[in-house]
């Protein structure tokens, strides 16, 4: 039975507690918040052992062989660390940390130990994201990806009010504030698939007309970024939190075909490169598109009707893979150098938009213009 | 618009209060959290209304004013409203907040839709926070909590609810954040009275509405899966209009000899949920709606709390028999305690309240 915890009790760790009960072979042995009441409200709902509020205790007493750290990002990495010093295996929520160089020294420490640590970027392992995953590893692309685009929105009212009238939110003490806790998922998604051992990031991002309407003079809102790596395979992401529909969508296209992954509708769509002769390119192509969606209402209607089709599947499949890979001492189900490449990609956006922002309060221009691209070599992945 | 369908409550007409029995001064100061929200604003208004002199009005930095300062607007002559931007999360706020303070108004709490930890954070921790920080200055005559019906089962025999009925023991399995977070606030209120000797009120009003507050109420129905399903039928709705549930809250941070006491707020002559929902489609806007007879609203929260259960969660269990019971259940309500002891009577009239909450609704075009 392997043994769990959690460290902070506020609302992810639900979802945590929520699928770890649903994955066979293991138990809640603690959960630990600094606040008292929350580590207690937790424990009082669902069938966990004891609470904590001192993480000391929690790793000494209750002995978790695994640790899901659900704090602030800003914490992350001490509690990481802790953790993985007294030889438990960790699964760290999104942003993994606050830069590459502290994901580095967890990811250096774990394989020192000889411990297995994971990243909760649990939209990889939806239903649709996997069959992705099998399509681009049976050869569907034909070859290398030449092109990625990832759309993430952001639509959430409540707590982009609650972010904007609190100037001491802890999101805007974060080196990428509102981004960084949000673009992770976008951001790893196209890590995934990028090969080259150095890659370049050109983002531009702005505060949304509404935002500075309101007077907003830090949060961006708005981003636009273009990858490319040394062998060439290019992605565009873009953030925004005033698009609409609020998308959640990942296109990548090889040499011979192209997938669309919808995370919002759990949809995958096959780009068929070739091309059908003369009229018949109007008229076959929206009937294989039908045929596709139909696919995709049977598939969901299935899982659905076979009770797996929950709104957190992803997490409960990124924890399954994750306890396996401890207990069959295998492959963690998120590379490191994936993890790695995002927080290096992530670094290397926050450092541009704090240029643009900086050089627009200096200019006072309304609308800032894009840096120079700024290259790295990955040292981190060698 | 009188209602027909169900008669004036039976209770005994108030004595008349006189600003004697008031446990405080005219100049005493009062805090009042969540200031800036529908019945925050409302209730500062009351005090100002009442001659009170000295409110602290404690507001979330997000929080917009507007409503307080429309509440408040021409009444501020010799009047001292300080409004505190702050967060009761923060021990140093609540510090700044409660120095001084003579009565304590905690409206402020957070519902946190569908999650539990976010309404517990927002309501038991941020209550804590508040009695741990008041304790500290002797002067607190009056701890005042506003909670809600959600916190009842509603599961006792007779089919009158008053205060005397039970609370749910199991929260956690209600599917309500809400109640979760209520019931646990309440609690920790007794406890600090246990502890620290801290003189509380629990108010705890029935479905609030007024201009400002647009959505119906789920005791009538939802919207849900297309058309409005009417669940309420005939079940006495416990209405109370904002400005009375207002002066119900006043009232219980002001008189005399009710510490530890528990009041219920609703209105009189509260209509039925079938002829509210006919008053809203005349008055308001026309749309479709189903009437669920209770037998079967009564089934499906069966079902759909049996699913959630062996689907591991994959309906959250939104409706189950603890929500039917505590919001769809025939009942009746009473509120001869609210009269008798506080001495409270409807400042606004039921027909007068619906239809200045109806002209409202058609005047911002809000929908169910």
């Amino acid at each position: 039975m392997l043994k769990v915890a959690i460290v902070g009790c506020g609302k992810i760790a639900d979802a945590h507690a929520t699928q770890i009960l649903r994955v066979g072979g293991c138990e809640i042995v603690g959960v630990c918040d600094r606040e008292s009441l929350m580590a207690r409200q937790l424990y009082e709902r669902f069938p966990v052992k004891r609470y904590f509020t001192d993480l000391a205790e929690l790793v000494s007493e209750a002995r978790p062989d695994v640790v899901h750290i659900t704090t602030p990002p800003e914490s992350h990495f001490d509690i990481a660390r802790f953790c993985l010093e007294h030889h438990c295996h960790v699964y760290v929520e999104k942003p993994f940390t606050l830069d590459v160089h502290q994901a580095q020294q967890l990811v250096d420490l774990a394989e020192e130990k000889g411990l297995k640590l994971t990243v909760g970027h649990n939209c990889q392992f939806s239903h649709a994201a996997r069959r992705l995953r099998a399509l681009v590893k049976d050869g569907y692309l034909g070859g290398r990806p030449v092109h990625m685009e990832s759309h993430y929105g952001y639509d959430n009212a409540a707590y982009a009010r609650a972010l904007l009238g609190d100037r001491q939110h802890w999101v805007r003490r974060l080196p990428g504030k509102l981004l960084q806790n949000i673009i992770s998922h976008g951001i790893a998604t196209i890590a995934e698939f990028l090969t080259g051992d150095s890659v370049q990031v050109v983002a531009h991002g702005f505060i949304s007309p509404l935002l500075k309407r309101i007077g907003e003079r830090e949060i961006v809102d708005e981003l636009r970024v273009i990858i490319s790596d040394s062998e060439h395979t290019t992605a565009y992401f873009t953030f925004s939190s005033q698009m609409r529909p609020s998308l959640h969508e990942f296109r990548i296209y090889g040499p011979k075909n192209g997938l669309i992954l919808d995370q919002d509708h759990e949809i995958l769509l096959r780009l068929r490169g070739a091309k059908f002769k003369s009229y018949a390119d109007y008229f076959i192509p929206p009937v294989m598109f039908a045929k596709q969606h139909l696919e995709n209402l049977v598939r969901n209607a299935r899982l659905f009707l076979a009770r797996d089709f929950h709104m957190d599947a992803g997490m409960k499949v990124l924890i399954e893979s994750f306890y396996r890979s401890i207990r069959e001492n295998a492959t963690v189900p998120i590379p490191y150098r994936e993890i790695l490449l995002t927080s290096q990609i992530m670094d290397t956006i926050f450092d541009q938009l704090r240029d643009q922002l900086a050089d627009q309060s200096a200019s006072s221009q309304s609308r800032a213009d894009l840096v120079p691209p700024i290259g790295f070599k990955m040292p981190y992945l060698q | 618009m009188a209602s027909r369908e169900s008669g004036p409550l039976r209770g005994r007409a108030p004595k008349p209060v006189s600003p004697d029995s008031f446990i405080i001064a005219p100049d005493d100061r009062i805090l009042v959290t969540g200031a800036a929200g529908f019945i925050g604003s409302r209730v500062v208004e009351t005090l100002v209304d009442r001659g009170f002199r000295n409110v602290v009005c404690f507001a979330r930095p997000a929080s917009d004013l507007a409503r307080l300062e429309a509440s408040i607007k021409g009444r501020l002559l010799g009047t001292r409203i300080e409004v505190l931007r702050g967060n009761l999360l923060s021990r140093a706020d609540c510090e700044a907040a409660s120095k001084g303070v003579t009565v304590i108004y905690h409206l402020a709490a957070g519902t946190g839709e569908k999650s539990f930890p976010d309404a517990f954070m927002n309501s038991v921790v941020t209550t804590r926070n508040l009695l741990e920080a008041s304790v500290q200055y002797a002067c607190l005559k009056r701890f005042v909590l506003v909670s809600s019906f959600a916190v009842y089962t509603n599961r006792q025999k007779s089919r009158r609810l008053d205060e005397s009925c039970p609370v749910e023991a199991h929260p956690e399995l209600s599917g309500n954040a809400c109640c979760f977070a209520k019931v646990k606030q309440e609690q920790i209120v007794t406890e600090f009275a246990k502890k620290f000797a801290v003189p509380y009120v629990i108010v705890r009003p029935g479905s609030v509405y007024g201009p400002g507050h647009a959505e119906i109420t789920g005791r009538v129905g939802i919207r849900a899966f297309g058309p409005f399903l009417h669940l309420g039928g005939f079940n006495r709705i416990p209405f109370t209009y904002v400005d009375n549930c207002a002066e119900a809250i006043v009232l219980a941070g002001l008189v005399r000899g009710v510490e530890g006491e528990i009041f219920n707020v609703l209105d009189d002559d509260t209509p039925s949920s079938r002829r509210f929902l006919k008053l809203y489609k005349q008055n308001v806007r026309a749309f479709k709606s189903a009437y669920v007879p209770h037998m079967f609203s009564y089934a499906l929260c069966y079902l759909w709390e049996k699913y959630s259960q062996c689907s591991e969660g994959q309906l959250p269990p939104a409706f189950n028999r603890r929500r039917w019971y505590a919001e769809w259940r025939r009942t009746s309500y009473s509120n001869a305690k609210l009269k008798e002891r506080l001495g409270w009577a409807p400042k606004v009239p039921t027909n007068e309240a619906l239809r200045l909450y109806f002209r409202s609704c058609a005047q911002g075009g809000h929908h169910a």
